[in-house]
């Protein structure tokens, strides 16, 4: 591949416009995950990130060197402040997540998630980091052009007609690249660990008393099924960060990732890291495929509430 | 209506053109065609997959670990460093958890236990798994420095203005996980002490 064909296949992967639909639907996933991880969060808010909390700034600013993008570190330190700090960022991430200033909205929760994070960073799980670094390409993404309050008004205002203009994909691509990261990223450090090769790692993971959630069936305890599943796992994560940028492969994987997050957030309990993960998926679906399923929920829906009228 | 096909097969409906309300600028889908704006958004992308690759991607190769170092400042600033570590290289083969007991003025024991989450219903372990992660990371002593925080907080949460604690130790208790053994007798571990704290008055402020 000569260089101008090389260039030619950045333009048309980066910035041949396609439809927003599929960011726009990201957009409020992501945005209802982040709401679910603050409720969650809003009990224990002041233990975990307080002035008198279980790490202190101090410690933290000690223990993880460097100028970080942190919120805390410029706020007065009293708890009112942090508590008020919890209420804005819980606000924007509802304005994002209908699409009410969108722009504003995505780069507020950005700076508020990688500030809570960086406040304290040990009690993070790999679904809080998925947020934080999508977040930061979702604050470039055209979130707001579809499904949103921001395009409602516009539209109303005749600032935009009633299509819905394609716009280039970058930053969707820079999450759709962070997504298949992930997997890889996860391949690659299991098969530097024997137990993943050997297939005796998912036994240790199925044991770990504090991590187990719902009860599963004792026959997939058994030593030669997990250790299928934990070769399954390996080919699955590998296939799922390089195959899945193959269109023939892409929907059979998407639907085997799925299932596997899904089994994961039945068995263990690691809260909102399989819904974190899987709001990305949308971005490999087909925006006239998203649109079908968007037409045939409604259809659906609709059709159930007419059938519930009662016919006089 | 007109349709156009994207590269990536998906066909975008477009309107015939027709006069709208304008803002002053023109439309993003416009304004993404110019090639100046192309170019700084590649460097862009392009400085971002690098960076990102070379933090993430578990390989010594040169010259990632070289690469790594030079954009560390801007990932840790931006918060776009990241570890997909997911139970690996290799999964905790131990069962563990940790509990704080305060030593009191009048030589009482106060113990204050680290929510288990096998000990919790459904919905308390959910909201409270952040604390098995913290958990699971003060049981490391390469994060010895949060001890002191730690044992600070329990001083206070242990706290009675008629007889305040003097003493924190921290203890964790780990049982190893046999492979191949599912059911075994459920004994309770040998505490270890890792950390002992002597609680001072403006501790507990």
């Amino acid at each position: 591949m000569n260089l101008a064909r090389l260039r030619e296949a950045w333009e048309r992967f980066f910035f041949t416009p396609q439809s927003p639909i599929p960011i726009a639907v990201f957009r409020i996933l992501y945005g209802t995950c982040v709401t679910l991880t603050l409720i969650l969060l809003h009990s224990e808010w002041l233990d975990w990130f307080g002035v008198h909390s279980w790490v202190t700034l101090s410690t933290m600013s000690r223990v993880e060197p460097g100028v970080r993008l942190n919120l805390f570190t410029v706020m007065p330190q009293s708890d009112s402040w942090i508590s008020a700090f919890f209420w804005i960022f819980l606000c924007f991430a509802i304005l994002l997540t209908i699409g009410l200033w969108t722009r504003l909205s995505s780069i507020a929760v950005f700076v508020c998630l990688a500030s809570m994070q960086q406040r304290n960073l040990y009690i993070l799980h790999g679904g809080d980091v998925f947020l934080r670094v999508t977040g930061f390409f979702l604050m470039f993404a055209p979130a707001g052009a579809a499904l949103s309050v921001d395009r409602w008004i516009r539209v109303g205002r005749k600032l935009e007609g009633e299509t819905i203009e394609p716009r280039a994909p970058w930053a969707q691509r820079m999450i759709q690249f962070e997504l298949a990261l992930l997997y890889f990223s996860s391949f690659l450090w299991k098969i530097k660990g024997a137990p993943w090769l050997n297939g005796t790692a998912l036994f240790y993971v199925f044991h770990i008393h504090a991590i187990q959630r719902f009860p599963v069936p004792d026959w997939t305890q058994q030593l030669w099924i997990l250790k299928l599943v934990t070769w399954y796992t390996l080919v699955l994560e590998f296939s799922l960060g390089v195959l899945i940028w193959f269109r023939p492969f892409r929907y059979p994987l998407l639907v085997l990732g799925l299932l596997f997050q899904l089994s994961i957030e039945y068995a263990l309990n690691i809260p909102m890291f399989e819904w974190d993960v899987l709001t990305a998926y949308v971005l490999f679906v087909d925006p006239t495929d998203l649109q079908r399923m968007g037409r045939a929920a409604r259809d659906f829906f609709f059709w159930r509430s007419r059938s519930a009228v009662p016919v006089s | 209506m007109s349709k156009i096909s994207s590269h990536s097969d998906e066909t975008v409906e477009l309107s015939k053109p027709r006069r709208l309300k304008s803002r002053g600028s023109s439309h993003p889908a416009n304004a993404d065609n110019s090639g100046f704006r192309h170019g700084v958004i590649s460097i862009f992308i392009l400085f971002n997959l690098v960076a990102i690759l070379s933090w993430a991607i578990p390989l010594q190769v040169t010259p990632l670990p070289q690469i790594k170092e030079i954009v560390r400042p801007y990932l840790l600033w931006a918060g776009l460093f990241q570890s997909w570590d997911f139970f690996a290289p290799n999964p905790r083969p131990v069962n563990s958890y940790i509990e704080a007991v305060a030593g009191t003025r009048d030589h009482y024991t106060r113990v204050f236990n680290f929510p288990r989450m096998e000990q919790l219903n459904y919905g308390q372990r959910y909201r409270e798994e952040r604390y098995r992660k913290f958990a699971e990371v003060l049981c490391d002593s390469q994060y010895a420095a949060l001890w002191p925080d730690v044992a600070r907080h329990v001083a206070r949460l242990l706290d009675s203005s008629t007889d305040p604690p003097q003493t924190v130790v921290l203890m964790k208790f780990e049982s190893p996980i046999q492979y191949g053994v599912t059911r075994i007798p459920e004994a309770t571990p040998k505490p270890q002490f890792f950390y002992e704290y002597y609680v001072g008055g403006e501790d507990l402020r």
